[in-house]
């Protein structure tokens, strides 16, 4: 049976007085997409901030490729090869769109830049306004600029939070090709309202309340399941 | 052709966004005014002066508005950093009259006993800078109130043991002497020393601006200006960013004041003080955490100061003040702050 | 038909909780022993020395309260309220002096102009501070405070400049007048002048305390802890910080005008310096912000260590006549009050009274558990 790529063991979260994540267990395969569902306060966007550092663990353990983590600095846990899409402000809107990738890059070597052409093939908006100051671009552009800039870098780890939230779905179907194409050399974690997203980008999931797991599985199965899908998604 | 077409078509032309151009065209284009009444020859002699003294206020200024815009600190004991830089200045130039590149020093001599003042300002101050953020900055990390009364309190101390190395009275720096005195350019006395500080003052700008702009350590520092989480999460220490942004912002703080030394020929432990109120109002005007913008306040605040002290002298401060106040009311986060 | 008015409310319950338990409490003995001490004071030390501390002391833990009402309990950081306490004292001074002669009225005459001009000022700043950043507008308050101080430096027609205001008080309150003793002290201009600061300062004091245990300032204190919260409930809550700026900046000013009593001359230094307004500040923080009663305690010790410690100096001289760099070390006492100010603020963030407060509650706590 192959290894988990990373593993959270009874994970505790407090922001401020509040008990967000009261016990997750999640194990994630190499190489495959796995997608983190739940309502709305489950905890689904703390986990990922608690895999990075931004909101530390309170207790529990957090084990990536067989190192803990749970007590590492956000910059720490991204050396080891962890890319963060985060939900809202990933990009920089003072930077130009080429300042927002160099930053990203973590060495500016000949395969970075090789990667960069392959991104400018899945986005070429990217190409067309190299030079302008990110903040102009409209909200998807900004969107495709956060994840084609985690692209960058040869991550083994890329934990993404709502990617397609506000996008029209045109966008959304480019992202979904864009996520799908990666996810054969990276692990991918995936926070997702949009379940159609989810279920097409997702080979496996965990479905987390009130803080805890409270289910996983295969996404083929999820897609059949009317009935888990209406009473943890609220998806009729 | 759409609006965002039309913005980018500007912005790759012009390097800045219409805004900030409409922004930088008012504001240089005001500074005519007083020529309404002020005779064209004072009215020169006083702009030097005016742009001279901006440049050594955006010296301090730089450092301040930098270390609010990316730790979001709040540091009083940025005037501390100046009165040292200007005693040690002052140190120095008394050690180097005993070997003649002082008084009676040629134009060599002169220029290298200035860049060895502002060489070791900025030394002392880069580890003054680097000390006082290691100890007690990153204390206060997060509480506006819990900087202010820490480095005030930091501040308070230097000083004194400032007034304990030296001594608490004001002293007379001597100038290097290529740099006494004053050219006649059409009728319009220019002291070379006002010259010096101008120059100063823009190789400073251009350096920050090279530095800033260009280099990969001045996109990070742009981006942790803005925000410091997505940086961290990109893999850059941000800790050791700050320590870094703090001593240069001290160092710069240094070299102002040795500056001001040669500039002003006397010193006097509270000039750290009052150096830090212009720097202050200099950082507001300007915009927190945007280096442009305390250029441009810094030559505001110098030549209103200066137009302002030649026809009504007791309002020269208060004028200041005012603009602040103006400023602040149009454009709350500063000329050009964040939105 | 039931009358539903006559159902407490629960502001009104706490209320009557405490006016029960108020002759019982111990900080009200603390409060009482204090008082007698100050009553009690001159006439048992006629130094003019403990005189002076005392007093010193009074009119500062005033100042205090009030910035505490306006830091502590509104949670609004402004480095101009020394300008209040200016503005108060100049009133007094420059009253008397530009009419050439000392009476009853002039004092009155001051106190309204300081309250008036106080009142404006603090609605003009108040203004300010909703307009902009917190921390814009505590540099602004400061270039604000610094700039008055260089007016009244350099507005020699009006304020005589650095040299300073130097005039009398009317009647009995004149440090000529004297007239026999009262329990074996002279009574003099002194001796009445600090009563009448007394009577003045208790009630100022009052007035802060009456005025943060009111309805007022409990949204106050809603406001401070989470103004999003407070607004949302519907209160509109810049007219309250106005409120509490106003009343505080106003109490800073009156007391201003005891000191300018007392001192019988003013000048930028002593009542508009950015150091004054550092002393002060201090006073709170070592006492405690939000606490008003922790003002008391900052400003004992730190007036009682500008009266003493400069005499440090004089220590050293003594101990080690030969070292110099000891008798320099010695003399810049100013730099051990740097030293305070930080240790208190890394270790006592609450103030004395703010850490006293939190033991006895985690006493109180512990006590109440079942079993451990």
């Amino acid at each position: 049976m192959a290894e988990a790529i990373l593993s959270l063991e009874r994970v505790h979260t407090y922001i401020e007085q509040h008990h967000i994540l009261q016990g997750v267990d999640l194990s994630f395969m190499p190489g495959q997409a796995t997608v983190l569902l739940g309502r709305n306060g489950a905890g689904k966007s703390t986990t990922l901030r608690t895999i990075m550092g931004l909101t530390p663990a309170s207790s529990g353990s957090i084990t990536l490729k067989s190192q803990a983590i749970q007590a590492m600095k956000p910059y720490e846990v991204a050396k080891l090869g962890v890319g963060f899409v985060p939900e809202d402000q990933a990009v920089l809107y003072t930077l130009s769109v080429e300042e927002n990738f160099r930053l990203a890059m973590l060495t500016e070597n000949e395969s970075a830049w090789a990667r960069m052409e392959t991104i400018f093939e899945l986005f070429p908006d990217m190409k067309k306004f190299w030079r302008s100051k990110a903040g102009v671009l409209s909200g998807g552009q900004k969107q495709m600029l956060a994840i084609a800039r985690a692209f960058v870098n040869d991550h083994d780890l890329l934990l993404i939070d709502e990617p397609s939230k506000g996008l029209a779905p045109i966008v959304v179907d480019h992202l979904i090709e864009s996520i799908n194409h990666i996810k054969n050399h990276t692990t991918v974690i995936l926070v997702e309202q949009n379940f159609y997203m989810a279920s097409h980008v997702g080979v496996a999931y965990f479905i987390l309340d009130d803080g805890r797991t409270v289910h996983q599985g295969l996404m083929a199965d999820l897609v059949h399941d009317e009935g888990l899908k209406q009473k943890y998604l609220g998806i009729a | 052709m759409t609006s965002q077409a039309a913005t980018v078509g500007i912005q790759e032309k012009s390097g800045m966004d219409p805004k900030k151009l409409g922004v930088w065209t008012a504001s240089v284009g005001i500074w005519f005014l007083p020529l309404l009444w002020i005779d064209p020859t004072t009215y020169a002699v006083l702009t030097v002066a005016g742009l001279a003294m901006g440049m050594l206020i955006f010296l301090t200024a730089s450092g301040l508005t930098l270390i609010f815009g990316l730790m979001d600190v709040l540091n009083l004991a940025h005037g501390a950093f100046f009165v040292w830089g200007a005693y040690v200045g002052f140190s120095l130039l008394n050690a180097l009259q005993k070997i003649g590149w002082v008084e009676g020093a040629g134009a060599a001599q002169s220029i290298g006993s200035v860049m060895l003042c502002l060489l070791a300002a900025l030394v002392v101050g880069g580890i003054m800078g680097i000390v006082l953020e290691k100890m007690l900055v990153r204390l206060t990390y997060g509480s506006h109130l819990k900087q202010i009364l820490i480095t005030m309190g930091a501040s308070l101390i230097l000083v004194e043991v400032l007034k304990v190395v030296w001594s608490p009275n004001d002293e007379v720096v001597i100038v290097p002497q290529a740099f006494q005195g004053s050219w006649d350019v059409m009728d319009v006395i220019v002291t070379k020393c006002r010259v010096v500080a101008i120059v100063v003052g823009l190789a400073v700008l251009a350096g920050i601006q090279l530095v800033m702009m260009r280099t990969k350590l001045g996109i990070i520092v742009r981006a942790g200006v803005e925000n410091k989480e997505v940086v961290e999460t990109l893999g850059y220490n941000i800790r050791r960013v700050f320590t870094g942004v703090f001593c240069a912002g001290a160092a710069l703080a240094a070299v102002g004041g040795t500056m001001w030394s040669i500039f002003k020929e006397q010193i006097h432990p509270a000039m750290g003080e009052e150096n830090l109120i212009f720097a202050l109002i200099v950082v507001i005007i300007g915009g927190m955490g945007s280096v442009t913008g305390s250029f441009l306040g810094a030559i505001m605040v110098g030549l209103a100061f200066n137009y302002v002290a030649y026809t009504l002298p007791p309002l020269a401060l208060g004028a200041n003040i005012m603009i602040m106040a103006v400023i602040l009311l149009i454009r709350p986060t500063g000329l050009m702050g964040k939105d | 038909m039931e009358n539903k008015a006559m159902q407490p409310t629960p502001v009104q319950m706490e209320r009557r909780a405490l006016r029960q338990v108020r002759f019982t409490r111990p900080a009200l003995w603390v409060q009482l022993l204090l008082l007698a001490c100050l009553i009690a004071g001159p006439l048992l030390l006629p130094s003019f020395r403990a005189m002076d501390v005392m007093t010193k002391v009074m009119i500062f833990a005033v100042v205090a309260a009030s910035y505490d009402l306006i830091l502590g309990y509104t949670g609004i950081l402004s480095l101009a309220h020394v300008t209040f306490f200016g503005i108060g004292a100049y009133s007094l001074a420059l009253v008397t002096f530009h009419s050439g002669h000392s009476a009853w009225y002039h004092i009155f005459v001051a106190m309204a102009l300081a309250v008036g001009l106080s009142g404006v000022l603090a609605v003009a700043l108040a203004f300010f501070s909703l307009r902009v950043k917190a921390i814009f507008f505590t540099m602004m308050s400061l270039a604000f405070a610094e700039f008055v101080f260089i007016l009244g430096d350099q507005w020699h027609d009006l304020t005589m400049g650095e040299d300073g205001v130097s005039f009398n008080l009317p009647g009995v309150f004149n440090v000529n007048w004297s007239s026999g003793t009262i329990f074996g002290a002279p009574l003099n201009g002194r001796l009445l002048t600090y009563y009448f600061i007394l009577v003045a300062s208790v009630l100022l004091f009052i007035g802060l305390v009456r005025f943060v245990r009111s309805p007022v300032g409990r949204v106050l204190k809603s406001v401070r802890d989470n103004e999003q919260r407070s607004t949302a409930l519907g209160y509109k809550t810049f007219h309250y910080k106005v409120l509490s700026n106003v009343f505080g900046s106003v109490v800073a000013s009156l007391a201003g005008v005891l000191f300018a009593m007392w001192l019988g001359y003013v000048n930028p230094t002593s009542v508009l310096g950015v150091p004054v307004m550092l002393n002060v500040l201090l006073m709170v923080i070592i006492g405690g912000m939000g606490t008003l009663y922790g003002s008391i305690m900052g400003a004992a010790f730190i007036q009682v260590a500008e009266a003493w410690l400069p005499d440090l100096q004089k220590l050293a001289v003594l101990l080690l006549p030969t070292v110099e760099v000891a008798h320099r070390l010695a003399e810049r006492w100013i730099l051990y009050f740097g030293i305070l100010f930080i240790l208190v603020v890394i270790f006592f963030p609450k103030g004395l009274v703010g850490t006293a407060r939190d033991i006895i509650a985690r006493r109180k706590l512990r006590l109440a558990e079942p079993n451990h």
